[in-house]
């Protein structure tokens, strides 16, 4: 059994779940350059005034000075698209893109129906063999029902159709009354009295059919097969074929891209910073709501600008962390065009989510309280686009000699443990807090004891140095020497000294043996 | 009835304990302790959960490493902490020596103060239950922060329960801190002397409460600091003019044994040194 889901309008359908404001508005989308420009949809409030499809802009225009008119776009309704098809796999896994806005779902072996379909099987008004009774037809009903309104959860008013065939299911789903249900086996029937129109022929074989004094599918399908097949040839054939409700196309299953995309071009190109903001804060949670509907989060946004009048500006940003939350990639979408202007007003923009599973974690009873996973990913994501990405993670400490080494990674903190454990008592360590970069030093010397190392006795630094370090030198102890590095090109061959100020500050300072440049790397503290 | 509960209770030793006895999740204190016991005693039991606590120091007075032990005794017990590190000052391999488990440790580096005063707010949202924020050497980066902000912090700790401690060069949150600690260097341990090679031994602290919720204000307590960690020398600790003095003699398993301050030790007791 194949569900047919169709959004009438299609392009006019896209545009307005872009731009909700529109909605109960005279819209009309046009296709075309300029004058040339014709109306492919309208508006209900459009329709009314007189708007039909095949009109110029200025036509249009002379009938409906109020009109809003939006040009046909690819983004939207790629997006809009995509959504669809989001909303139909949310139904079944097997689902087929048949493009402007229809998309087959098979229904066979679906649990709703399959549980109805068991129980009615043994109920006497099972006819035909086929199973399909009452109680299965208001279910298949039923389910059509919550495609719909899924789809009109993610924006596009939609319609539906279920048959056997995916041509059946198709001209139900375009039939005003929205679901309609075909029983198994009943597709000629269904078919028979409608217009040729809904097959959708060729103009050529329309014209024909037309002269043959045939209007409704009916009348074509008692036609002989063969007779049609040889005055129509193999076009006719098929033809014939789906006037019977056969349709030989399997479904195509539709392969989900590997990321999620909302874009749309601009009405005129923007120049400055927050009205781009402002739409793509709304493409963004459009984004988000459908990763949401499938429990997925964005690890990587990929930013495409099409600029005026021509080119494009591509740019990635990598999240620490998987996240849905749309403030914290709007602020990073901020920073990265602050940081990096695009360089001409924007046109157009896609926004590309590639999608990663949130993180999960599960909680203890009697252990300490573990960090929420998505809390915790959003927070570092906004800490990163707050601070940048390289000031936000969990030190890590390597290999090495030189005290001001340090590694940092992402922070993924391992579960709690499971029962709460008292923590280990302190060992009273005096630490060091390191200078990063070190302070440069001018420092009077003591070399009556050793001239090779000279002893420290009172130091100064620049008068812009952060921090400030200045004294004489109470006590000093060393030098150590530490050579690190030496067969790289920053080798470090320093001798190190504790001293003491004269005001209490404790310092460990070095003597660069290559430059014999002084410096304070750390205070203990 | 009652009789028959106690007789139940009395008979099953340790094994039931009446509900009302366990410690209330309502205790709007419930101290996070840092395991440094002159800090512990000071703030009876530890840094206030839902609160601000600083403590403001010059250099050298043990105000980082109190930071740092702090992280190490919540990490330790499995929880996750977060420092916010002003100056970028940390060593990742002395704080792995001091007991901090750097997995369970979200290090972030902001450049000014108002970034870091950001960033603490969205760790407590976040729910650590230990923020650390490390405002590094004087002067501090970035203009001062109004108080408002400070209480803003505050209040951000009192939602989620979180113990926020401040380590500033000198009192920079006003009114919102509920404790406020000030330490002072005692003096600087060196081993050898005249012409012999001197070595850092380590240093002593001194702790005064300047400001406590329960209005306890004024009294202190000392501690020691040992570069090795495993000082075998005790560490004086001169107390400040009518409180106690207290210095922990650490062992070399780790942790270490309290000892009151005896001001004879001070002046006659030799260091007695092993390596």
């Amino acid at each position: 059994m194949i569900a047919c889901l169709f959004v009438p309008l299609f392009p006019l359908a896209a545009r307005l779940r872009s731009e909700p404001e529109l909605k109960g508005e005279a819209v009309a989308i046009f296709e075309g350059n300029g004058n040339a420009a014709r109306v492919v949809a309208a508006t209900r409030t459009a329709r009314r005034a007189g708007i039909a499809p095949g009109m110029t802009l200025p036509q249009a225009r002379a009938r409906m000075p109020g009109l809003v008119a939006r040009g046909r776009d690819a983004e939207c309704e790629r997006a809009a698209s995509e959504a669809l098809l989001e909303v139909a796999e949310s139904f079944s896994p097997r689902i087929e893109d048949a493009g402007e806005g229809v998309a087959y779902v098979d229904l066979e072996g679906h649990a709703r129906l399959d549980v109805r379909r068991q129980t009615a099987g043994d109920s006497p008004q099972a006819v035909g063999g086929s199973g399909f009774t009452p109680v299965l037809h208001e279910a298949v009903r039923d389910l059509a029902r919550d495609m719909i309104r899924a789809a009109e959860k993610a924006g596009l008013p939609a319609r539906a159709g279920v048959a056997a065939s995916k041509l059946a299911a198709r001209v139900a789903a375009g039939l005003p009354e929205s679901p309609t249900v075909v029983a198994e086996g009943a597709e000629a029937s269904f078919l028979a009295p409608l217009p040729l129109e809904k097959l959708a022929p060729q103009l050529e074989i329309a014209a024909t059919l037309d002269r043959w004094g045939l209007s409704t599918i009916g009348e074509l399908a008692k036609l002989p097969e063969g007779e049609v097949a040889s005055r129509l040839g193999e076009i006719g054939r098929a033809l014939h074929m789906s006037a019977r409700g056969l349709d030989p196309q399997p479904l195509e299953p539709w392969v989900p891209p590997p990321s999620f995309t909302e874009g749309m071009d601009l009405e005129w190109p923007l120049a400055t910073l927050e009205p781009f903001l402002f739409l793509a804060h709304a493409a963004l949670e459009r984004l988000l709501a459908r990763l949401e509907s499938r429990a997925l989060s964005c690890t990587r946004l990929e930013v495409t600008l099409k600029l005026d009048p021509d080119g494009h500006d591509a740019r990635a940003i990598a999240l620490p962390a998987p996240t849905r939350d749309a403030k914290t990639l709007l602020t990073l979408v901020r920073l990265e065009l602050e940081a990096r202007p695009p360089g001409a007003p924007v046109a157009g923009f896609v926004f590309a989510a590639h999608p990663d599973s949130p993180r999960r974690a599960q909680l203890s009873l009697f252990g300490p309280a573990a960090l929420s996973p998505d809390r915790l990913a959003t927070t570092i994501a906004r800490l990163a686009a707050l601070l940048g990405a390289d000031r936000v993670g969990s030190p890590r400490s390597i290999d090495g000699h030189r005290p001001e080494r340090y590694a940092s990674t992402g922070y993924t903190p391992p579960p709690p443990p499971k029962l709460r454990s008292p923590a280990r008592n302190g060992r009273g360590l005096l630490l060091v807090r390191v200078l990063r970069p070190p302070v440069a030093l001018e420092v009077i010397v003591d070399s009556r004891e050793s001239a090779a190392d000279p002893r420290p006795v009172s130091i100064q630094s620049p008068p812009d140095a952060a921090p400030p370090i200045s004294g004489s030198v109470r006590v000093a102890s060393g030098p150590w020497s530490l050579e690190d590095g030496w067969w790289t090109e920053a080798p470090a061959d320093r001798d190190y000294w504790d001293i003491e100020l004269s005001d209490g500050g404790l310092y460990r300072v070095y003597r660069d043996r290559a430059g014999s440049a002084w410096f304070a790397d750390g205070v203990y503290d | 009835m009652g009789a028959a509960i106690e007789r139940l209770l009395e008979e099953s030793g340790a094994r039931l304990t009446r509900a009302s006895e366990l410690p209330s999740l309502a205790d709007a204190r419930n101290p996070l302790a840092t395991k440094i016991a002159a800090l512990d005693r000071l703030l009876s039991g530890g840094l206030p959960r839902g609160a601000l606590t600083e403590i403001s120091g010059r250099r050298s007075c043990g105000r980082f490493s109190i930071g740092i032990a702090s992280l190490a005794a919540v990490t330790s017990a499995g929880e996750s902490a977060a420092l916010v590190d002003l100056g970028g000052h940390l060593d990742p391999q002395s704080a792995e020596d001091a007991g901090v488990e750097l997995e369970r440790l979200l290090w972030v580096r902001p450049s000014k103060l108002k970034e870091a005063v950001a960033s603490a707010e969205m760790l407590l949202a976040a729910g650590f239950p230990l923020v650390v924020v490390d405002l590094g050497l004087p002067p501090v980066r970035g203009r001062s922060m109004p108080d408002a902000a400070w209480v803003r912090l505050t209040r951000a700790a009192r939602d989620h329960r979180a113990a926020l401690l401040l380590l500033a060069p000198y009192r920079v949150s006003g009114v919102a801190a509920e404790a406020v600690v000030s330490a002072q260097p005692a003096r600087a341990v060196w081993r050898g002397a005249e012409k012999s090679p001197r070595l850092l031994e380590g240093m002593g602290v001194r702790l005064t409460l300047e400001k406590d919720g329960r209005a306890r204000s004024g009294i202190g307590d000392g501690m020691s600091l040992s570069v090795t960690g495993v000082a075998p020398f005790a560490l004086p600790s001169p107390p400040p003019p009518g409180g106690r003095g207290d210095f922990l003699v650490p062992s070399r398993k780790g942790g270490g044994k309290l000892r009151p301050f005896d001001e004879s030790a001070l002046i006659t007791a030799p260091l007695r040194i092993r390596r």
